[in-house]
């Protein structure tokens, strides 16, 4: 019979004790290695600080896991200026960075203690020049726990100028709209006519609003 | 203030817009999705919710459980919207998964004297390492050249001892083939003991998947089940199990998650990997 | 009936899109993301994909060069996007996409598009 009972642990196979200071984690962080990479990344959230290093190595990172394992971290650490630069990143030609980075803005967004940290982040992005980067402020928002996020809504409906921005807002408020939202829904309908996926948003949002 | 379980008229109304709200934002938390067959069984458990937490009717539950930072009332929702039932040989076709395209995969790239390592959490009241156990002895050739561990665990002391006296109810094993019932347990009353030759294979370990300290020797496994556990964690806590599963795994190891649920709302760090049996996830083969 | 995949994680985005293509005689499915569309796939058969480009966890690009790189048979895919980049363009198509189209998508716009890629429509 060949089925035995296991153990849990395994032998440590390795020689060198694993990197552990700050100073040998961030040389760990630029092994040619990935799992060596991904340790050092998991294990520099221990040092406040570390943020700007960690989003350095982030934006040329080509691993996956080790992308993930530096987000991780960095959403831990919870360093304004690190917001501030990952919003940044949002203006990225590279799809995958970009989308990394909205995620991480979003996990950074949903817990209710940091919405200080995050509201003037997503404030600026949602009067950003770039109407993908207003886009993903909106998605950014998404994940607020805070009902303040339905006035900021209302605003994007009142003011941005580009129909994807206001689709992506009224999007949102057909999950958290209420009676306050009626009117300006009303004006957007008005404002784009001729634009069928905004009628069609816009009316939903007024049929579950009216349901309340 | 009527009783949480009160069934009569007081029932809070729950329009179809407020079901479709409400399906949309669930399926998009959860990946769980309802059918409009499923109405009656939703609008009873929101009843229950709705007095549970004393928010009055479905647009105050309905703010509340959207904008909870901590997602506790989402958590306990998912709990009362799921059945979870656990029996031998539940979602078998993961085990012929296992048997017919896993394993044979995992022996192509290994030498014969590394075991096998398969790791099962939750474990529950035993039956799913148990089957696996039972399974393997039964379905697989290989069982007779290659060493096989299972290792199995649970956050709770007291199913782990149930777990290791593995003593089972007639609905327990309604699944069973008969000749496996009697060859592997012992018929007692209107209960069934498993037989110390599969109930010795499988070691019982307690583990709290969201604590990373408790699971930091948990390395080199090939397989791991952890079926209808992730849909009760909040967010954090199933990143956190996924990524403890990622580092636990051996290169090109296998995760095999429960029917109906998915990596999507987790991770993109493991493949989809798509057998004749099943669908499951698999770690890169290139890293270590 | 042919059965179309709609890729997005935007809820109103999907109800819409699957408005056209369900009253166009079209069978519908969603998905919430990468992922997801990854699962759905190649569990069974689909003969088209509507791909959004941004989501979580895996986007459009991800989920299009997995899929192709998978040893089961491929549907055509229309790509959607919201950016108006050159980048996005070559993207798609290296990605895998038979089609890339900006929003905001006009129903037509959609359905043509659709019954071309299935030939349902003669050239």
């Amino acid at each position: 019979m060949t089925l035995r009972r296991g153990t849990t642990a395994r032998q440590e196979t390795q020689s060198s004790p694993e990197p552990s200071s700050y100073n040998e984690l961030t040389a760990a962080l630029e092994s040619a290695d990935p799992p060596v990479r991904r340790y050092a990344a998991r294990e520099l959230l221990r040092f406040p600080g570390a943020g700007t290093i960690l989003l350095n190595r982030f934006k040329r990172e080509p691993e996956n896991a080790v992308r993930e394992a530096i987000l991780t971290s960095l959403i831990r650490l919870d360093e304004p200026s690190v917001t501030k630069e990952l919003a940044e990143c949002l203006r990225s030609e590279d799809t995958t960075l970009r989308n990394e980075a909205i995620e991480a803005l979003r996990e950074l967004a949903s817990s209710g203690d940091r919405t200080d940290s995050i509201s003037p982040v997503v404030a600026s992005l949602l009067v950003d020049s770039d109407p993908d980067v207003r886009i993903f402020a909106v998605n950014i928002l998404e994940s607020m726990r805070h009902p303040e996020v339905e006035r900021w809504l209302i605003e994007v409906i009142e003011r941005d100028p580009h129909v994807n921005v206001c689709a992506t807002a009224v999007d949102l408020l057909c999950e958290v709209g209420t009676q306050a939202a009626c009117e300006p829904l009303l004006r957007l309908k008005e404002r784009f006519p001729s634009e069928a996926y905004v009628q069609f948003a816009a009316d939903l949002a007024l049929r579950r609003i009216r349901e309340i | 203030m009527s009783s949480p379980k009160s069934q009569s008229a007081a029932d809070p109304v729950i329009s179809r817009e407020d079901f479709l709200k409400f399906k949309e934002f669930f399926y998009r938390r959860t990946g769980i999705h309802f059918e409009d067959s499923k109405r009656y069984f939703v609008d009873k458990r929101l009843a229950e919710r709705i007095g549970a937490t004393c928010t009055g009717n479905f647009h105050g539950y309905f703010t509340m459980l959207r904008f909870q930072a901590s997602g506790e009332e989402l958590q306990l929702l998912t709990n009362a919207m799921t059945v979870n039932e656990t029996y031998f040989l539940r979602e078998e076709y993961q085990f012929r998964c296992l048997v017919d395209s896993i394993l044979p995969e995992i022996v192509r790239l290994r030498s014969i004297s590394r075991p096998i390592r398969i790791w099962c959490i939750p474990s529950s009241s035993g039956e799913e390492p148990y089957s696996i156990a039972m399974y393997l002895l039964e379905n697989w050739p290989g069982i007779n050249e290659w060493d096989v561990e299972i290792i199995s665990s649970d956050i709770d002391t007291n199913i782990l001892r149930r777990a290791s006296q593995a003593r089972y109810s007639a609905r327990s094993v309604q699944n069973v083939p008969a000749p496996w019932l009697r060859k592997y347990f012992r018929s007692e009353g209107d209960e069934y003991q498993l037989l110390n030759e599969v109930r010795q294979t499988v070691e019982f370990t307690r583990v709290n998947l969201a604590e990373p300290e408790d699971t930091v020797k948990y390395r080199e496994f090939d397989i791991i089940f952890c079926r209808n556990l992730l849909i009760y964690f909040d967010d954090l806590s199933r990143k956190t199990a996924v990524d403890t599963f990622y580092e636990a795994l051996n290169p090109g190891g296998f995760v095999c998650l429960g029917h109906s649920e998915s990596m999507s709302r987790i991770s993109s760090l493991f493949r989809v990997r798509k057998f004749p049996e099943a669908i499951v996830y698999q770690k890169t083969k290139e890293s270590k | 009936m042919k059965r179309v995949l709609v890729v997005d994680d935007a809820g109103t985005v999907r109800l819409y899109h699957r408005g056209i293509l369900e009253s166009a005689g079209y069978q519908v499915e969603e998905a919430w993301n990468g992922v997801e569309a990854l699962e759905k796939a190649l569990a069974t058969p689909f003969d088209l994909l509507i791909v959004d480009i941004n989501m979580p966890k895996l986007d459009g690009f991800g989920f299009l060069r997995e899929l192709r790189s998978q040893p089961v048979e491929q549907p055509p895919a229309i790509m959607i996007s919201t950016e108006a980049g050159e980048q996005d363009e070559k993207g798609a198509y290296s990605a895998g996409a038979n089609v890339y189209l900006l929003k905001p998508i006009l129903a037509s716009q959609l359905l043509v598009h659709a019954r071309l890629i299935l030939g349902e429509v003669r050239g």
